[in-house]
């Protein structure tokens, strides 16, 4: 199982299983950099040939609900790692 | 009947047979079929280049060019969401606001491309909400259909017929064949309801959700925006006037697609041309140099001469043949080389004696466009949006949608039947 950390006093992160979907609500507490970087991840999900794996709800106030279906979980994590939103990721 | 003739015959008849079958790409067949009329002389390469409608394949490739840099910018997402939010994030208004959408855009811009764009959104809506997206994406392939027949640039018999008739301007399309697309419209609405609205139902907390998202950071790029719908209104508006300028819609089309490429610069081009379906142009080439076959050795003018025996030169029975027997095969068949056969011979007919064709005109255009939505092979929208629904675990069967598809498209064509009879034959 792949497990994060990430800087708490810039990003905040919860998620919760929901059928066969995670579902994660995310609120970016720093610049507006970090909102770039969430639509980065954003922009590559939506470009690939599948319209379900990972899919975005943006709400006012850089907060965010993200519907990750269980086999691209793996995939969303690293895609956060990637774009430094996260601090650390490991297998466990 | 002349020995070309036959050959005639014979190449179309095969590359037909084939077409339907499946096996080979329709656009590699139909370009092989007109290479074969060329070379053995059934057509010079000279005639067959005069029957290749360079109106239709420009207006198609001008059209796909601005879709596919409007499409960059987020706008169709943003539509979407507000028609949502408008719904109050109840599915079933959200369903019929979503169908309205498609079949507006469809009007106006490619089926295919229009379906493209709202199936992800579909899902994304439909997703949050918890609902099985299949109502939603059915009622969006039967919007789209039928949106596209509403004009002359909204689905490609229209363009076809468009192209071949210069009386049929723009503005014809519209005041001939918008009023019957909204009655039907205006028909499908309740139905779409009382068949899909139990299958929809969704929490409160997620409705919920869909009205607290912003719908304004759907737009990925607000300058390329302004850009594109400046053009956008400003094509339209040519087409509205394209009689008046003595323009042809090819070149209302062709023009807003490069002063939108001026716009935007050197950087979008590749894309914008990455955006034109030259597959589907060079089948659009194949079938008119097929067609121009048929045309030259006499076949067309025979046919012409045989239906007018069959009917009698009546015109309330040649529209409802040609409305029914058009509606039946786009059902099944694609309606591109139907039309493209129609046409010419419709035009014969005109020359035979019958003196009004208005009434077939518009009888070949709302059989050939409404027909698609009869089953799931009817049309390409429909295909595409069956294919991205299996993909994403949402299987859309032939026999499901053909439970749905066949009684609305026939009902469809019981109204235009009406329409007809009452506006052009009474």
């Amino acid at each position: 199982m792949l497990t994060y950390t990430y800087d708490q006093r810039i990003i905040s992160i919860q998620e919760k299983a929901n059928e066969a979907d995670i579902e994660f609500q995310i609120e970016l507490l720093g610049d507006n950099k970090l909102d770039a970087k969430l639509k980065d991840i954003q922009h590559e999900f939506e470009e690939n040939a599948v319209l379900t794996d990972v899919l975005f709800y943006v709400y006012p106030n850089h907060k965010y609900h993200i519907i990750v279906r269980q086999d691209f979980y793996n995939d969303f994590i690293l895609a956060l790692m990637k774009h430094r939103l996260l601090l650390r990721v490991e297998w466990k | 009947m002349e020995h070309q003739a036959i050959w005639a015959i014979g190449i179309f008849l095969i590359i037909y047979a084939l077409i339907i079958s499946e096996k080979i790409h329709r656009t590699i067949l139909a370009m092989l079929g007109a290479i074969v009329m060329v070379v053995l002389g059934i057509v010079n390469q000279e005639t067959a280049l005069e029957h290749i409608d360079f109106n239709t394949l420009g207006l198609l490739v001008g059209m796909m060019i601005i879709v596919g840099i409007t499409a960059e910018t987020g706008l169709f997402k943003y539509v979407a969401l507000k028609a949502a939010k408008s719904a109050k994030g109840k599915p079933t208004r959200i369903m019929i606001a979503l169908m309205l959408i498609t079949a507006v855009a469809s009007a106006f811009l490619d089926n295919v491309t229009t379906v493209l764009l709202m199936v992800p959104v579909t899902f994304s809506i439909t997703r949050q909400l918890r609902i099985n997206p299949i109502p939603f994406l059915i009622t969006q392939i039967m919007a789209s259909n039928v949106g596209g027949t509403a004009t002359l640039i909204g689905d490609p018999p229209n363009i076809m017929i468009g192209s071949a008739v210069k009386e049929l301007t723009f503005m014809a399309f519209i005041n001939n064949l918008t009023p019957i697309i909204i009655i039907i419209v205006l028909a499908y609405i309740p139905l779409f309801i009382m068949i899909f609205g139990k299958q929809i139902q969704s929490k409160p907390e997620f409705q919920q959700s869909i009205m607290e998202m912003d719908e304004k950071a759907m737009i990925t790029d607000q300058k390329l925006l302004n850009k594109c719908l400046f053009v956008l209104g400003l094509t339209i508006v040519g087409f509205f006037l394209h009689q008046t300028l003595h323009l042809e819609s090819a070149t209302v089309a062709l023009s807003g697609a490069f002063l939108l490429l001026l716009l935007t610069g050197e950087p979008m081009l590749e894309k914008a041309f990455h955006s034109v379906e030259w597959i589907t142009i060079f089948f659009f080439i194949g079938l008119f140099v097929l067609v121009a076959g048929l045309v030259e050795t006499g076949v067309i003018t025979k046919l012409a001469e045989k239906a007018i025996e069959l009917t009698g030169g009546d015109l309330l029975t040649t529209s409802m043949l040609i409305l029914w027997l058009s509606a039946i095969t786009s059902a099944f068949l694609d309606n591109i080389p139907f039309v493209a056969t129609m046409i010419p011979l419709i035009q014969d007919m005109g020359t035979m004696g019958v003196s009004n064709l208005e009434p077939l005109w518009w009888s070949l255009a709302l059989g050939a466009c409404l027909g698609g939505n009869g089953t799931l092979i009817g049309a390409s929208a429909n295909l595409i949006v069956a294919g991205l629904a299996g993909k994403e675990g949402y299987p859309i069967t032939f026999v499901k949608y053909l439970k749905y598809g066949f009684p609305l498209m026939i009902l469809s064509i019981v109204l235009s039947s009406i329409y007809i009879y009452l506006r052009y034959l009474m």
